[in-house]
Protein backbone atom coordinates (compact mmCIF):
# COMPACT_ATOMS: atom_id res chain seq x y z
CA UNK A 1 0.00 0.00 0.00
CA UNK A 2 1.08 3.55 -0.90
CA UNK A 3 1.74 5.61 1.39
CA UNK A 4 -1.68 8.60 1.50
CA UNK A 5 -0.58 11.62 0.69
CA UNK A 6 -0.56 13.99 3.53
CA UNK A 7 -4.12 15.76 1.72
CA UNK A 8 -6.22 13.27 2.36
CA UNK A 9 -6.01 12.67 5.91
CA UNK A 10 -9.64 11.39 5.87
CA UNK A 11 -9.54 7.84 4.22
CA UNK A 12 -13.31 7.26 3.56
CA UNK A 13 -13.17 7.59 -0.45
CA UNK A 14 -16.59 9.88 -1.48
CA UNK A 15 -16.54 7.93 -4.67
CA UNK A 16 -16.15 4.33 -5.41
CA UNK A 17 -16.67 2.67 -8.80
CA UNK A 18 -16.37 -1.39 -7.84
CA UNK A 19 -16.07 -4.07 -10.81
CA UNK A 20 -17.97 -1.77 -13.56
CA UNK A 21 -18.59 -3.20 -17.00
CA UNK A 22 -20.54 -2.18 -19.94
CA UNK A 23 -21.15 -3.72 -23.24
CA UNK A 24 -22.02 -2.40 -26.28
CA UNK A 25 -23.65 -5.09 -28.74
CA UNK A 26 -20.10 -6.46 -29.23
CA UNK A 27 -17.84 -4.16 -28.04
CA UNK A 28 -16.77 -4.60 -24.42
CA UNK A 29 -16.41 -0.60 -23.56
CA UNK A 30 -15.32 -1.42 -19.79
CA UNK A 31 -14.32 -4.20 -18.28
CA UNK A 32 -14.53 -5.01 -14.28
CA UNK A 33 -13.09 -1.37 -13.58
CA UNK A 34 -12.69 0.00 -10.18
CA UNK A 35 -11.78 3.49 -8.47
CA UNK A 36 -12.00 5.52 -5.43
CA UNK A 37 -11.76 8.99 -5.06
CA UNK A 38 -11.00 10.56 -1.67
CA UNK A 39 -11.56 13.87 -0.08
CA UNK A 40 -8.65 16.37 -1.75
CA UNK A 41 -8.15 14.28 -4.58
CA UNK A 42 -7.91 15.29 -8.25
CA UNK A 43 -7.96 11.88 -9.87
CA UNK A 44 -6.82 11.98 -13.36
CA UNK A 45 -8.92 9.43 -16.13
CA UNK A 46 -6.48 8.64 -18.81
CA UNK A 47 -5.84 6.60 -21.57
CA UNK A 48 -6.35 7.00 -25.25
CA UNK A 49 -9.30 7.39 -27.88
CA UNK A 50 -11.58 4.48 -26.89
CA UNK A 51 -10.21 3.23 -24.16
CA UNK A 52 -12.99 3.96 -21.70
CA UNK A 53 -12.77 7.01 -20.74
CA UNK A 54 -16.09 8.38 -21.97
CA UNK A 55 -18.08 5.56 -20.96
CA UNK A 56 -16.69 5.44 -17.61
CA UNK A 57 -17.82 9.20 -17.08
CA UNK A 58 -20.77 8.70 -18.37
CA UNK A 59 -21.95 5.52 -16.02
CA UNK A 60 -20.82 8.07 -13.34
CA UNK A 61 -22.88 11.11 -13.78
CA UNK A 62 -25.63 8.98 -14.86
CA UNK A 63 -25.86 8.97 -18.43
CA UNK A 64 -25.83 5.33 -19.37
CA UNK A 65 -26.39 2.57 -16.50
CA UNK A 66 -23.72 -0.18 -16.28
CA UNK A 67 -24.33 -4.20 -17.10
CA UNK A 68 -22.23 -5.02 -14.06
CA UNK A 69 -20.71 -3.25 -10.99
CA UNK A 70 -21.75 -1.10 -8.26
CA UNK A 71 -21.13 2.83 -7.69
CA UNK A 72 -20.98 4.06 -4.00
CA UNK A 73 -21.46 7.87 -3.37
CA UNK A 74 -20.27 8.43 0.93
CA UNK A 75 -20.31 5.04 1.51
CA UNK A 76 -23.87 4.29 -0.20
CA UNK A 77 -25.24 2.73 -2.85
CA UNK A 78 -25.99 4.61 -5.47
CA UNK A 79 -27.51 4.03 -8.74
CA UNK A 80 -28.65 7.15 -11.71
CA UNK A 81 -31.46 6.98 -14.35
CA UNK A 82 -30.08 10.28 -15.70
CA UNK A 83 -27.58 12.70 -14.80
CA UNK A 84 -30.04 15.07 -13.05
CA UNK A 85 -30.44 12.42 -10.87
CA UNK A 86 -26.75 12.16 -10.57
CA UNK A 87 -26.17 15.62 -9.96
CA UNK A 88 -29.42 16.06 -7.57
CA UNK A 89 -27.00 13.54 -5.54
CA UNK A 90 -23.83 15.69 -5.82
CA UNK A 91 -22.21 14.53 -8.76
CA UNK A 92 -21.92 17.42 -11.45
CA UNK A 93 -20.47 16.76 -15.13
CA UNK A 94 -18.50 19.54 -16.31
CA UNK A 95 -17.72 19.68 -19.93
CA UNK A 96 -16.92 22.32 -23.03
CA UNK A 97 -20.50 22.75 -24.12
CA UNK A 98 -21.93 22.26 -20.76
CA UNK A 99 -25.39 23.88 -20.81
CA UNK A 100 -25.58 27.43 -19.53
CA UNK A 101 -28.59 29.77 -20.38
CA UNK A 102 -26.30 32.24 -22.50
CA UNK A 103 -28.70 35.17 -22.52
CA UNK A 104 -28.73 35.44 -18.63
CA UNK A 105 -26.01 36.94 -16.09
CA UNK A 106 -23.52 34.68 -14.63
CA UNK A 107 -25.25 35.60 -11.10
CA UNK A 108 -28.41 34.27 -12.69
CA UNK A 109 -27.07 31.82 -13.68
CA UNK A 110 -25.62 30.98 -10.76
CA UNK A 111 -28.53 31.44 -8.57
CA UNK A 112 -31.46 29.64 -11.39
CA UNK A 113 -33.61 27.68 -8.98
CA UNK A 114 -32.17 29.35 -6.07
CA UNK A 115 -32.77 32.66 -5.98
CA UNK A 116 -32.45 35.03 -2.84
CA UNK A 117 -36.07 36.47 -2.71
CA UNK A 118 -38.12 39.05 -0.63
CA UNK A 119 -41.61 37.43 0.20
CA UNK A 120 -43.70 40.37 -0.34
CA UNK A 121 -47.37 39.04 0.51
CA UNK A 122 -46.64 35.87 -1.34
CA UNK A 123 -44.51 37.56 -4.33
CA UNK A 124 -41.42 36.48 -4.14
CA UNK A 125 -39.19 39.39 -5.14
CA UNK A 126 -35.23 38.74 -6.61
CA UNK A 127 -32.88 40.33 -4.35
CA UNK A 128 -30.30 41.04 -7.22
CA UNK A 129 -28.01 42.71 -5.54
CA UNK A 130 -27.81 40.04 -2.71
CA UNK A 131 -27.18 37.42 -5.44
CA UNK A 132 -24.69 39.17 -7.42
CA UNK A 133 -22.55 39.88 -4.53
CA UNK A 134 -22.63 36.48 -3.10
CA UNK A 135 -22.09 35.46 -6.75
CA UNK A 136 -18.68 37.50 -6.87
CA UNK A 137 -17.38 35.74 -3.19
CA UNK A 138 -18.07 32.98 -4.30
CA UNK A 139 -16.07 33.13 -7.34
CA UNK A 140 -13.13 34.76 -6.02
CA UNK A 141 -13.35 32.06 -3.29
CA UNK A 142 -11.75 29.86 -5.65
CA UNK A 143 -10.44 32.19 -7.38
CA UNK A 144 -12.22 32.80 -10.64
CA UNK A 145 -11.89 36.45 -12.14
CA UNK A 146 -14.79 37.51 -14.59
CA UNK A 147 -15.11 40.66 -16.36
CA UNK A 148 -18.30 41.09 -14.22
CA UNK A 149 -21.30 39.24 -12.69
CA UNK A 150 -23.66 40.82 -14.51
CA UNK A 151 -21.95 40.77 -18.09
CA UNK A 152 -24.11 38.03 -19.87
CA UNK A 153 -22.35 34.10 -19.58
CA UNK A 154 -22.81 34.07 -23.35
CA UNK A 155 -20.47 36.67 -23.31
CA UNK A 156 -17.61 34.69 -21.62
CA UNK A 157 -15.62 32.32 -22.99
CA UNK A 158 -15.80 28.73 -22.99
CA UNK A 159 -13.12 28.50 -19.76
CA UNK A 160 -14.83 31.31 -18.03
CA UNK A 161 -18.11 29.25 -18.55
CA UNK A 162 -16.78 25.84 -17.55
CA UNK A 163 -15.07 27.58 -14.24
CA UNK A 164 -18.32 29.55 -13.25
CA UNK A 165 -20.04 26.15 -13.68
CA UNK A 166 -17.28 24.28 -11.05
CA UNK A 167 -17.83 27.41 -9.28
CA UNK A 168 -21.55 26.80 -8.93
CA UNK A 169 -21.17 23.34 -8.61
CA UNK A 170 -18.88 23.87 -5.51
CA UNK A 171 -20.68 26.88 -3.58
CA UNK A 172 -24.17 24.44 -3.53
CA UNK A 173 -22.24 21.75 -2.14
CA UNK A 174 -21.39 19.27 -4.60
CA UNK A 175 -19.51 16.38 -3.57
CA UNK A 176 -17.79 15.44 -6.71
CA UNK A 177 -16.87 17.12 -9.96
CA UNK A 178 -16.28 15.04 -13.18
CA UNK A 179 -14.27 17.60 -15.62
CA UNK A 180 -14.46 16.03 -19.11
CA UNK A 181 -11.69 17.93 -21.19
CA UNK A 182 -12.05 20.62 -19.63
CA UNK A 183 -8.33 22.31 -21.76
CA UNK A 184 -10.03 20.72 -24.86
CA UNK A 185 -10.79 24.25 -26.31
CA UNK A 186 -8.64 26.66 -24.10
CA UNK A 187 -5.50 28.49 -25.20
CA UNK A 188 -2.60 28.38 -23.19
CA UNK A 189 -3.09 31.06 -20.73
CA UNK A 190 -6.80 29.87 -19.91
CA UNK A 191 -5.38 26.31 -19.12
CA UNK A 192 -3.41 27.52 -17.00
CA UNK A 193 -5.98 29.82 -14.63
CA UNK A 194 -7.91 26.73 -15.21
CA UNK A 195 -5.24 24.74 -13.73
CA UNK A 196 -5.22 26.64 -10.69
CA UNK A 197 -8.98 26.56 -10.40
CA UNK A 198 -8.57 22.77 -10.51
CA UNK A 199 -6.03 22.75 -7.85
CA UNK A 200 -7.98 25.87 -5.62
CA UNK A 201 -11.09 23.83 -5.50
CA UNK A 202 -9.72 20.75 -4.19
CA UNK A 203 -7.82 21.96 -1.70
CA UNK A 204 -10.93 23.42 -0.64
CA UNK A 205 -12.47 20.08 -0.66
CA UNK A 206 -14.07 19.23 -3.68
CA UNK A 207 -12.48 15.49 -5.39
CA UNK A 208 -12.19 16.00 -9.32
CA UNK A 209 -12.00 13.27 -11.51
CA UNK A 210 -10.09 15.11 -14.36
CA UNK A 211 -10.43 13.50 -17.95
CA UNK A 212 -7.90 14.48 -21.00
CA UNK A 213 -6.06 13.69 -23.50
CA UNK A 214 -3.45 16.07 -22.04
CA UNK A 215 -1.11 14.41 -19.69
CA UNK A 216 1.30 17.42 -19.19
CA UNK A 217 -1.42 19.17 -17.56
CA UNK A 218 -2.98 16.51 -16.00
CA UNK A 219 0.52 15.88 -13.78
CA UNK A 220 0.39 19.41 -13.27
CA UNK A 221 -2.33 19.04 -11.16
CA UNK A 222 -3.16 15.28 -10.02
CA UNK A 223 -2.21 13.47 -7.45
CA UNK A 224 -3.63 9.88 -8.47
CA UNK A 225 -4.13 8.30 -11.98
CA UNK A 226 -5.88 5.78 -13.36
CA UNK A 227 -5.07 4.68 -16.64
CA UNK A 228 -7.36 2.70 -18.87
CA UNK A 229 -6.62 0.51 -21.85
CA UNK A 230 -9.54 -1.04 -24.12
CA UNK A 231 -11.65 -1.07 -21.12
CA UNK A 232 -9.55 -2.17 -18.46
CA UNK A 233 -7.90 -0.49 -15.54
CA UNK A 234 -3.90 -0.78 -16.32
CA UNK A 235 -2.70 1.68 -13.96
CA UNK A 236 -3.64 3.19 -10.91
CA UNK A 237 -1.46 4.67 -7.57
CA UNK A 238 -0.16 8.09 -6.83
CA UNK A 239 1.41 10.24 -9.22
CA UNK A 240 4.47 10.82 -7.11
CA UNK A 241 5.10 6.80 -7.83
CA UNK A 242 5.65 7.49 -11.86
CA UNK A 243 6.94 9.31 -14.57
CA UNK A 244 5.24 11.04 -17.19
CA UNK A 245 6.91 8.83 -19.66
CA UNK A 246 5.35 5.52 -17.63
CA UNK A 247 2.10 7.13 -17.97
CA UNK A 248 2.30 7.34 -21.77
CA UNK A 249 3.50 3.62 -21.86
CA UNK A 250 0.66 2.59 -19.76
CA UNK A 251 -1.47 4.45 -22.27
CA UNK A 252 -0.35 2.67 -25.18
CA UNK A 253 0.41 -0.33 -24.03
CA UNK A 254 4.35 -0.74 -23.38
CA UNK A 255 4.23 -1.43 -20.18
CA UNK A 256 1.68 -3.06 -17.78
CA UNK A 257 1.14 -2.46 -14.04
CA UNK A 258 -0.99 -4.39 -11.72
CA UNK A 259 -1.77 -4.33 -8.48
CA UNK B 1 3.94 40.56 -16.08
CA UNK B 2 1.62 40.97 -13.58
CA UNK B 3 0.62 44.21 -13.92
CA UNK B 4 -0.20 43.35 -18.10
CA UNK B 5 -2.39 41.72 -16.61
CA UNK B 6 -4.15 43.36 -14.48
CA UNK B 7 -4.30 46.30 -17.24
CA UNK B 8 -5.58 43.99 -19.53
CA UNK B 9 -8.44 42.79 -16.67
CA UNK B 10 -9.68 46.45 -16.13
CA UNK B 11 -9.82 47.02 -19.90
CA UNK B 12 -12.16 44.28 -20.51
CA UNK B 13 -14.24 45.16 -17.84
CA UNK B 14 -14.55 48.58 -18.90
CA UNK B 15 -15.67 46.95 -22.57
CA UNK B 16 -18.30 44.67 -20.79
CA UNK B 17 -19.31 47.31 -19.37
CA UNK B 18 -20.50 49.54 -21.14
CA UNK B 19 -21.86 46.96 -23.76
CA UNK B 20 -24.20 45.66 -20.28
CA UNK B 21 -25.09 49.57 -20.47
CA UNK B 22 -26.90 48.51 -23.93
CA UNK B 23 -27.98 45.06 -22.66
CA UNK B 24 -29.79 47.22 -19.73
CA UNK B 25 -31.62 49.01 -22.77
CA UNK B 26 -32.91 45.82 -24.72
CA UNK B 27 -35.89 48.36 -25.81
CA UNK B 28 -33.35 50.90 -27.04
CA UNK B 29 -33.73 50.05 -30.81
CA UNK B 30 -37.67 49.68 -30.95
CA UNK B 31 -37.89 53.49 -29.16
CA UNK B 32 -35.49 54.42 -31.58
CA UNK B 33 -37.77 53.66 -34.47
CA UNK B 34 -40.95 54.30 -32.41
CA UNK B 35 -39.01 58.41 -32.30
CA UNK B 36 -38.14 58.13 -35.91
CA UNK B 37 -41.79 56.95 -37.16
CA UNK B 38 -43.52 59.63 -34.46
CA UNK B 39 -41.21 62.23 -36.18
CA UNK B 40 -42.03 61.31 -39.88
CA UNK B 41 -45.60 61.06 -39.06
CA UNK B 42 -45.67 64.53 -37.54
CA UNK B 43 -43.90 66.24 -40.14
CA UNK B 44 -46.18 64.92 -42.98
CA UNK B 45 -49.71 64.92 -40.95
CA UNK B 46 -50.55 67.67 -39.07
CA UNK B 47 -53.10 66.46 -37.11
CA UNK B 48 -51.00 63.40 -36.42
CA UNK B 49 -49.70 64.92 -32.80
CA UNK B 50 -53.06 65.77 -31.68
CA UNK B 51 -54.95 64.82 -28.68
CA UNK B 52 -57.87 63.45 -30.43
CA UNK B 53 -55.94 61.49 -32.75
CA UNK B 54 -53.21 59.95 -30.00
CA UNK B 55 -55.91 58.21 -28.04
CA UNK B 56 -57.29 56.95 -30.88
CA UNK B 57 -54.03 55.42 -31.63
CA UNK B 58 -53.84 54.79 -27.53
CA UNK B 59 -57.21 52.58 -27.75
CA UNK B 60 -55.94 50.09 -31.08
CA UNK B 61 -52.55 50.02 -29.24
CA UNK B 62 -53.85 48.99 -25.88
CA UNK B 63 -56.25 46.16 -27.43
CA UNK B 64 -53.37 44.89 -29.50
CA UNK B 65 -51.10 45.39 -26.72
CA UNK B 66 -52.06 43.36 -23.98
CA UNK B 67 -52.68 40.27 -26.15
CA UNK B 68 -48.96 41.06 -27.01
CA UNK B 69 -47.83 41.43 -23.31
CA UNK B 70 -49.39 37.76 -22.86
CA UNK B 71 -47.50 36.62 -26.51
CA UNK B 72 -44.19 38.27 -25.35
CA UNK B 73 -44.26 36.83 -21.72
CA UNK B 74 -44.87 32.81 -23.10
CA UNK B 75 -42.38 33.47 -25.96
CA UNK B 76 -39.80 34.61 -23.47
CA UNK B 77 -40.45 31.02 -21.67
CA UNK B 78 -39.62 29.89 -25.04
CA UNK B 79 -43.14 28.74 -26.74
CA UNK B 80 -45.53 30.54 -29.05
CA UNK B 81 -49.45 30.90 -29.30
CA UNK B 82 -50.98 31.21 -32.55
CA UNK B 83 -54.33 30.62 -31.24
CA UNK B 84 -54.49 34.09 -29.32
CA UNK B 85 -56.62 35.45 -32.31
CA UNK B 86 -58.85 32.57 -32.06
CA UNK B 87 -59.45 32.95 -28.25
CA UNK B 88 -59.64 36.83 -28.66
CA UNK B 89 -62.96 35.91 -30.72
CA UNK B 90 -64.40 33.31 -29.32
CA UNK B 91 -63.85 35.51 -25.87
CA UNK B 92 -65.60 38.41 -27.32
CA UNK B 93 -68.38 35.74 -28.94
CA UNK B 94 -69.32 34.04 -25.10
CA UNK B 95 -68.83 37.38 -23.17
CA UNK B 96 -71.80 39.29 -25.46
CA UNK B 97 -73.67 36.24 -25.41
CA UNK B 98 -73.30 35.32 -21.95
CA UNK B 99 -73.77 39.30 -21.01
CA UNK B 100 -76.97 39.27 -22.59
CA UNK B 101 -78.21 36.31 -20.86
CA UNK B 102 -77.07 36.94 -17.36
CA UNK B 103 -75.42 40.02 -16.57
CA UNK B 104 -71.95 41.28 -17.98
CA UNK B 105 -69.14 40.60 -14.67
CA UNK B 106 -70.41 37.00 -14.57
CA UNK B 107 -69.96 36.74 -18.36
CA UNK B 108 -66.52 38.52 -17.90
CA UNK B 109 -65.23 35.71 -15.49
CA UNK B 110 -66.62 32.78 -17.31
CA UNK B 111 -65.02 33.81 -20.48
CA UNK B 112 -61.94 34.18 -18.56
CA UNK B 113 -62.09 31.11 -16.78
CA UNK B 114 -62.71 29.39 -20.53
CA UNK B 115 -59.13 31.07 -21.70
CA UNK B 116 -57.39 30.05 -19.05
CA UNK B 117 -58.63 26.63 -19.76
CA UNK B 118 -57.92 26.55 -23.25
CA UNK B 119 -54.03 28.00 -22.26
CA UNK B 120 -54.15 25.13 -19.88
CA UNK B 121 -55.13 22.69 -22.93
CA UNK B 122 -52.29 24.19 -25.34
CA UNK B 123 -50.13 23.60 -22.69
CA UNK B 124 -50.66 20.36 -21.79
CA UNK B 125 -51.08 19.35 -25.59
CA UNK B 126 -47.83 20.72 -26.39
CA UNK B 127 -46.10 19.47 -23.05
CA UNK B 128 -47.53 15.59 -23.40
CA UNK B 129 -47.82 15.65 -27.39
CA UNK B 130 -44.00 16.98 -27.43
CA UNK B 131 -45.23 18.67 -30.54
CA UNK B 132 -44.47 21.90 -31.17
CA UNK B 133 -46.06 24.69 -29.94
CA UNK B 134 -46.51 26.45 -32.85
CA UNK B 135 -47.84 23.24 -34.92
CA UNK B 136 -50.10 22.51 -31.17
CA UNK B 137 -51.49 26.21 -30.95
CA UNK B 138 -51.92 26.77 -35.07
CA UNK B 139 -54.16 23.64 -34.76
CA UNK B 140 -56.04 25.05 -31.83
CA UNK B 141 -56.01 28.13 -33.62
CA UNK B 142 -57.93 26.88 -36.71
CA UNK B 143 -60.00 24.14 -34.10
CA UNK B 144 -61.87 27.56 -32.37
CA UNK B 145 -62.02 29.62 -35.37
CA UNK B 146 -63.57 26.87 -37.51
CA UNK B 147 -65.84 25.66 -34.20
CA UNK B 148 -67.01 29.70 -33.62
CA UNK B 149 -67.55 30.06 -37.36
CA UNK B 150 -69.80 26.43 -37.45
CA UNK B 151 -71.79 27.41 -33.65
CA UNK B 152 -72.65 31.09 -34.94
CA UNK B 153 -72.99 30.27 -38.91
CA UNK B 154 -70.81 33.27 -39.16
CA UNK B 155 -73.65 35.87 -37.70
CA UNK B 156 -73.24 38.93 -35.56
CA UNK B 157 -74.52 39.23 -31.91
CA UNK B 158 -74.67 42.53 -30.56
CA UNK B 159 -74.17 43.59 -27.36
CA UNK B 160 -77.36 44.64 -25.40
CA UNK B 161 -76.47 43.98 -21.63
CA UNK B 162 -75.75 46.72 -18.43
CA UNK B 163 -72.63 48.54 -18.76
CA UNK B 164 -70.73 47.77 -16.11
CA UNK B 165 -68.28 45.67 -17.78
CA UNK B 166 -68.13 48.14 -20.81
CA UNK B 167 -67.52 51.05 -18.39
CA UNK B 168 -64.72 49.38 -16.53
CA UNK B 169 -63.35 47.84 -19.92
CA UNK B 170 -63.49 50.67 -22.28
CA UNK B 171 -66.10 53.44 -21.64
CA UNK B 172 -64.71 56.45 -22.60
CA UNK B 173 -63.85 58.65 -19.51
CA UNK B 174 -63.24 62.15 -20.53
CA UNK B 175 -60.71 63.50 -23.37
CA UNK B 176 -60.87 60.51 -25.10
CA UNK B 177 -59.43 58.09 -22.77
CA UNK B 178 -60.42 55.28 -22.26
CA UNK B 179 -60.09 52.53 -19.24
CA UNK B 180 -58.61 49.85 -21.58
CA UNK B 181 -55.60 52.54 -21.76
CA UNK B 182 -55.00 52.28 -18.30
CA UNK B 183 -55.59 48.50 -18.37
CA UNK B 184 -52.75 48.21 -21.02
CA UNK B 185 -50.15 50.67 -18.61
CA UNK B 186 -51.05 48.78 -15.77
CA UNK B 187 -50.38 45.68 -17.39
CA UNK B 188 -47.41 46.89 -18.84
CA UNK B 189 -45.67 47.22 -15.95
CA UNK B 190 -47.25 44.72 -13.89
CA UNK B 191 -45.57 41.96 -16.46
CA UNK B 192 -42.65 44.13 -16.70
CA UNK B 193 -41.99 43.94 -12.58
CA UNK B 194 -43.10 40.16 -12.27
CA UNK B 195 -40.35 39.51 -15.28
CA UNK B 196 -37.25 41.52 -14.08
CA UNK B 197 -37.97 41.60 -10.20
CA UNK B 198 -39.31 38.59 -9.12
CA UNK B 199 -38.03 34.82 -8.58
CA UNK B 200 -40.97 33.76 -11.10
CA UNK B 201 -39.73 35.75 -13.77
CA UNK B 202 -35.92 34.38 -13.70
CA UNK B 203 -37.54 30.79 -14.08
CA UNK B 204 -39.70 32.29 -17.12
CA UNK B 205 -36.19 33.36 -18.38
CA UNK B 206 -34.21 29.89 -17.68
CA UNK B 207 -37.26 28.24 -18.73
CA UNK B 208 -36.92 29.81 -22.50
CA UNK B 209 -32.97 30.06 -22.21
CA UNK B 210 -31.86 26.43 -21.37
CA UNK B 211 -34.77 24.12 -20.36
CA UNK B 212 -32.34 21.68 -19.42
CA UNK B 213 -30.17 23.80 -16.93
CA UNK B 214 -33.83 25.06 -16.05
CA UNK B 215 -34.70 22.20 -15.00
CA UNK B 216 -31.64 20.46 -13.57
CA UNK B 217 -31.27 23.64 -10.97
CA UNK B 218 -34.73 22.70 -10.02
CA UNK B 219 -37.31 24.99 -11.75
CA UNK B 220 -39.97 23.13 -12.74
CA UNK B 221 -40.32 23.92 -16.48
CA UNK B 222 -43.46 22.43 -17.16
CA UNK B 223 -45.24 24.75 -14.95
CA UNK B 224 -43.98 27.64 -15.72
CA UNK B 225 -44.59 27.09 -19.42
CA UNK B 226 -48.07 26.21 -19.01
CA UNK B 227 -48.66 28.80 -16.73
CA UNK B 228 -47.75 31.05 -19.37
CA UNK B 229 -49.77 29.40 -21.68
CA UNK B 230 -52.94 30.18 -19.70
CA UNK B 231 -51.45 34.16 -19.42
CA UNK B 232 -51.33 34.20 -23.22
CA UNK B 233 -54.94 33.29 -23.22
CA UNK B 234 -56.08 35.11 -20.22
CA UNK B 235 -54.29 37.96 -22.09
CA UNK B 236 -55.81 37.99 -25.34
CA UNK B 237 -59.17 36.97 -23.61
CA UNK B 238 -59.63 39.96 -21.89
CA UNK B 239 -58.27 42.07 -25.10
CA UNK B 240 -61.42 40.15 -27.01
CA UNK B 241 -63.32 41.34 -24.50
CA UNK B 242 -62.46 44.97 -24.35
CA UNK B 243 -62.49 44.98 -28.07
CA UNK B 244 -66.38 44.09 -28.06
CA UNK B 245 -67.27 46.45 -25.73
CA UNK B 246 -66.03 49.16 -27.64
CA UNK B 247 -68.05 47.71 -30.75
CA UNK B 248 -71.06 46.49 -28.86
CA UNK B 249 -70.75 43.43 -31.80
CA UNK B 250 -69.20 40.47 -32.08
CA UNK B 251 -68.50 38.11 -35.17
CA UNK B 252 -66.63 34.91 -35.34
CA UNK B 253 -64.37 36.40 -37.61
CA UNK B 254 -63.07 39.05 -35.65
CA UNK B 255 -59.30 39.23 -35.18
CA UNK B 256 -58.46 37.49 -38.05
CA UNK B 257 -54.56 37.40 -38.30
CA UNK B 258 -54.51 39.45 -34.95
CA UNK B 259 -51.71 36.51 -33.97
CA UNK B 260 -49.54 37.65 -35.92
CA UNK B 261 -49.21 41.20 -35.32
CA UNK B 262 -49.20 40.53 -32.06
CA UNK B 263 -46.12 38.28 -32.42
CA UNK B 264 -44.66 41.12 -34.82
CA UNK B 265 -45.58 43.61 -31.80
CA UNK B 266 -43.32 41.35 -29.11
CA UNK B 267 -40.31 40.84 -31.82
CA UNK B 268 -39.95 44.49 -33.11
CA UNK B 269 -39.83 45.06 -29.10
CA UNK B 270 -37.13 42.58 -29.11
CA UNK B 271 -38.61 39.63 -28.02
CA UNK B 272 -36.36 36.15 -29.32
CA UNK B 273 -38.43 33.55 -31.33
CA UNK B 274 -35.91 31.35 -29.57
CA UNK B 275 -36.93 32.17 -25.99
CA UNK B 276 -34.84 33.77 -23.26
CA UNK B 277 -34.92 36.94 -23.91
CA UNK B 278 -37.34 39.96 -24.30
CA UNK B 279 -38.77 42.65 -22.56
CA UNK B 280 -41.94 43.92 -21.47
CA UNK B 281 -41.66 48.02 -22.13
CA UNK B 282 -40.46 46.51 -25.81
CA UNK B 283 -43.38 44.98 -26.36
CA UNK B 284 -45.08 48.64 -25.37
CA UNK B 285 -43.51 49.90 -27.80
CA UNK B 286 -43.47 47.74 -30.25
CA UNK B 287 -47.43 47.61 -30.22
CA UNK B 288 -47.46 51.50 -30.11
CA UNK B 289 -45.27 51.35 -33.08
CA UNK B 290 -47.91 49.28 -34.71
CA UNK B 291 -50.46 51.08 -34.09
CA UNK B 292 -48.58 54.09 -34.57
CA UNK B 293 -48.68 53.44 -38.52
CA UNK B 294 -51.95 52.28 -38.64
CA UNK B 295 -53.29 55.29 -38.39
CA UNK B 296 -50.32 57.25 -39.52
CA UNK B 297 -50.44 56.08 -43.04
CA UNK B 298 -54.26 56.68 -43.44
CA UNK B 299 -53.23 60.12 -42.31
CA UNK B 300 -50.25 60.68 -44.61
CA UNK B 301 -52.93 59.90 -47.46
CA UNK B 302 -51.56 56.50 -48.44
CA UNK B 303 -54.24 53.89 -49.18
CA UNK B 304 -54.55 51.38 -45.89
CA UNK B 305 -53.63 48.28 -47.79
CA UNK B 306 -50.09 49.96 -47.54
CA UNK B 307 -50.23 49.26 -43.84
CA UNK B 308 -49.41 45.19 -43.98
CA UNK B 309 -46.56 45.86 -46.57
CA UNK B 310 -45.22 48.33 -43.80
CA UNK B 311 -45.84 45.82 -41.24
CA UNK B 312 -43.73 43.52 -43.04
CA UNK B 313 -41.30 45.47 -43.96
CA UNK B 314 -40.65 47.38 -40.32
CA UNK B 315 -40.80 43.38 -38.85
CA UNK B 316 -37.91 42.52 -41.17
CA UNK B 317 -35.62 45.52 -40.06
CA UNK B 318 -36.51 45.51 -36.61
CA UNK B 319 -35.28 41.71 -35.88
CA UNK B 320 -32.31 42.61 -38.16
CA UNK B 321 -31.45 45.29 -35.77
CA UNK B 322 -32.35 43.90 -32.57
CA UNK B 323 -29.92 41.20 -33.95
CA UNK B 324 -27.26 43.61 -34.54
CA UNK B 325 -27.22 45.12 -31.11
CA UNK B 326 -26.98 41.60 -29.44
CA UNK B 327 -24.22 41.00 -31.87
CA UNK B 328 -22.46 44.32 -31.14
CA UNK B 329 -22.71 43.12 -27.09
CA UNK B 330 -20.35 39.86 -28.27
Amino acid sequence: MVNDSFKNKENRPILTVKNISKRFGNVQALKNVSMEVCKGDIVGLLGDNGAGKSTLIKIISGNFSADEGEIFLEGKKVHFNSPSEARAAGIETVYQNSPVCINAAVYENFFIGREIVNNYLGIKFVKNKEMQKSTLDALQNIGISIPSEKAEIGLLSGGERQAIILGRFFHWGGKVALLDEPFAALGVAESRKALKLIHNVSQKGLPIILVTHNIEYAFQVMNKYVVLRHGEVVGVGEKKDVSVDDVVSMITGAIEIKD
Amino acid sequence: MKEVSDNLKTETKGQVLSFSQIRRWPEFGVIIAFIILLTIFSIFSSKFLTLRNITGILTIVSELGIMAIGIAFLMIAGEFDLSVSSVYALSGFLFVTLANKFNSPLAFIITLALAAFIGFCNGIITLRSRIPSFIATLGMMLFLRGTLLAVTGGESVSYKADAIMPSLLTRYIGYGFRPSHIWFLALTLIFSMVLTNTRYGNWVFATGGNKEVARAMGVNVNKVKIINFMLSSLMASLSGCIVISRFNLANASFGTGMELEAIASAVIGGTFLTGGYGTIIGVFFGAFLMGMMRTGLVMMGAPAYWYQAFVGAILIIAATINLKLRRLEM
